[in-house]
């Protein structure tokens, strides 16, 4: 195996907060601190060209992390090497072999057209013209940035922003790229069109991707590799499969029916866990059975309008995990 | 101006060493200068693009802008028309200072007021999108807003200094014409670097703004008067501490053919640049010292 791009060992964060005590006026005299260990001790690699997930529930340390491995902050201690040097004393050169996309930013210039800050970027990073053209192209291709090339960014859509993101992330193909929840907030096919790029580019270009997420959906989709983060620690590192099997075990189907039909649905390898008119909810356990094989159950009975899949929250897996422990942790 | 100095937190990774040479650092470092300021130059015409989107917008501005603050200077008339000089200072000569200050003030907002709303940037977390970037912070600070509107109130300090030299019938020599934009270009700076102060500030505190207010509006306003007028520890502030003084009463002595009443030498006229020099080199120092504080406690 290559050697790793991304090292982290044993890296720290601490924070330290004002703590309140007594009335406003105490608080801005005695200005007492807590110290909040954001990041405690956590140790990971990660090879070129991986795809990893990296999740955790809100706060749980995940902007946090990235943002030592930006440069962006100071680590409290541990160390941390990315693409071989040290983001906070080098933190400009590392700049150029990183790309970075924070999923609620742009930055993108807000009363520019689109081009214009592709244009600027280019400047920023000293691509050179050839390339820039190049992978302006292949982008306009993939993205379908043409649309609204000529549009200033504060009328785009945010699915249309964040391609313009993405792009402005890559103009300068860093090796290296950061996701910050990329696909917050977007509609499924907006999602799907972002999801399909990020393989392809890491497919293609060999792009080591390190994404932050909520939607167990794109780990689903992209990732081979997920990290769990909650408190500060490392929950979990290893495959998706493994976690799948192990704690993601039960997703929903939810079905719309064609007529009504008494609640619950009766004579399927699934239990009825809400009903909202013809729309029903289905938990099933994966080790049980398929999805295809419960919609085909589920159609031998009854006429289907629509159905989709939830996959378990990362919030439920996490929760999961705390209660019934992990034997395989950091395999 | 690199951030990227050793950080007592962070020890060195043993097995690698750290890579000396980047290309910014072979290269000499007047051409990175070179190449930042051209950066600094295409992020602010595009802006000014951007600006003149709403071009009949853009004109109202300037004009607002422009009468508002010649409000302040009518202000300065009538209060003279009471009056007839200010601790023996006439109109004219206090409209020539008042003109000295608000050309440089309104310029330095043209260029450097993106540090006024600095604590905005950090709260909102685009700062940590410019530590993101292979730029200087600074250049990339100045160029987020850069604001060709505010130039109505360059408009009122130019219209300031025709009245005021249509009154004092200044004797002009080479020296004073060479003079006179070195001192409002050092005005530029000094407020620049003021704001830059204020915006330091603001990787702690978010009421920032009000401290370094009394200082930029509250200098502007104090420095179209004769320093001389105030007492002492007010000119010792705006001498020594923050050097408002030498914006405009100071190089204005010399302009008007005066001589300080407090008996300060002539060649404090011409301390000027020397003292806007120091005073940006502190400042800088301090917004450095400010960026490695933000990067060790992610405010």
């Amino acid at each position: 195996m290559d050697d790793p791009v991304i090292v982290a060992e044993r890296l720290e964060k601490t924070y330290r907060v004002p703590v309140k005590k007594g009335g406003a006026l105490k608080t801005l005299v005695s200005r007492g601190t807590q110290a909040v260990h954001a990041v405690d001790g956590i140790s990971f690699t990660i090879a070129p060209g991986e795809m990893v997930g990296y999740v955790g529930p809100n706060g749980a340390g995940k902007s946090t992390t990235i943002k030592m491995l930006t440069g962006i902050l100071v680590p409290s201690g541990g160390q941390v090497r990315v693409a071989g040097l040290d983001p906070t004393r080098q933190r400009r050169t590392l700049a150029a072999r990183i790309g970075v996309v924070f999923g609620q930013r742009t930055q993108l210039w807000w009363d520019l057209p689109l081009i214009e800050s592709l244009e600027l970027l280019r400047y920023v990073y000293r691509v050179p013209e050839a390339r820039f053209t190049e992978n302006l192209t292949a982008f306009r291709d993939v993205l379908g940035l043409d649309e609204f090339l000529q549009t200033p960014v504060r009328q785009l859509s945010l699915g249309q922003r964040m391609r313009g993101d993405l792009a402005a992330a890559l103009l300068h193909d860093p090796p290296i790229l950061y996701l910050d929840e990329p696909t917050i907030g977007l509609d499924v096919v907006a999602k799907g069109r972002i999801r399909e790029f990020l393989l392809e580019i890491n497919r293609e270009r060999g792009v080591t991707v390190l994404l932050t997420t909520h939607d167990m959906a794109d780990i689903a989709h992209l990732c081979p590799r997920m990290m769990i983060i909650d408190h500060g620690h490392l929950l979990y590192d290893g495959s998706v499969e493994a976690i799948r099997d192990r704690f993601g075990t039960e997703r929903t189907l939810v079905v719309d029916l064609e007529t009504d039909e008494p609640s619950p649905l009766t004579g399927l390898p699934a239990e009825e866990i809400r009903a909202d008119g013809l729309r029903r909810w289905l938990r099933f356990r994966r080790a049980e059975v398929t999805a295809a094989e419960l919609i085909a159950a589920v159609s031998a009975r009854y006429g289907i309008r629509d159905l989709t899949i939830e996959e378990p929250e990362i919030e439920d897996i996490v929760r999961r995990i705390y209660q019934e422990g992990i034997g395989t942790r950091n395999e | 101006m690199r951030n990227e100095k050793a950080s007592k937190s962070m020890p060195v990774m043993p097995k690698q060493p750290v890579p000396s040479v980047r290309p910014s650092v072979l290269s000499p470092q007047s051409s990175v200068l070179r190449t930042e300021f051209s950066l600094y130059l295409r992020f602010i015409a595009a802006r000014i693009r951007g600006q003149m989107q709403y071009r009949a917008s853009f004109i109202l501005d300037v004009i607002s802008r422009f009468l508002v603050n010649g409000l302040e200077l009518a202000g300065i008339f009538i209060l003279f028309h009471r009056f007839s000089s200010l601790g023996g200072w006439g109109v004219g000569e206090i409209v020539f200072l008042y003109a000295l200050v608000t050309i440089s003030f309104a310029f330095h907002e043209v260029v450097a007021q993106s540090f006024e709303d600095f604590s905005l940037t950090v709260r909102q977390g685009e700062f940590d999108r410019i530590l993101l970037r292979p730029i200087t912070p600074i250049v990339q600070v100045l160029a987020s807003d850069f604001q060709l509107k505010r130039l109505g109130r360059v408009l009122t300090g130019v219209v300031a200094l025709i009245l005021a030299l249509m009154r004092v019938h200044l004797t002009w020599t080479v020296g004073k014409l060479l003079y006179m934009p070195v001192v409002i270009l050092s005005g530029i700076f000094l407020f620049a670097a003021i704001d830059l102060i204020g915006g330091t500030l603001s990787f702690w505190t978010i009421e920032r703004t009000e401290v370094i207010n009394v200082f930029t509006y509250g200098g502007v306003y104090m420095s179209s008067y004769p320093i001389s007028i105030y007492q002492a520890w007010i000119r010792r502030t705006f001498t020594f501490f923050i050097p408002i003084a030498f914006v405009a009463y100071y190089p204005g002595l010399y302009f008007l053919d005066r001589t300080d009443p407090l008996g300060l030498p002539r060649f404090v006229s011409f301390l000027t640049p020397a003292v806007t020099v120091i005073f940006c080199a502190v400042a800088l120092c301090f917004w450095e010292w400010g960026v490695r504080q933000y990067q060790s406690t992610g405010s």
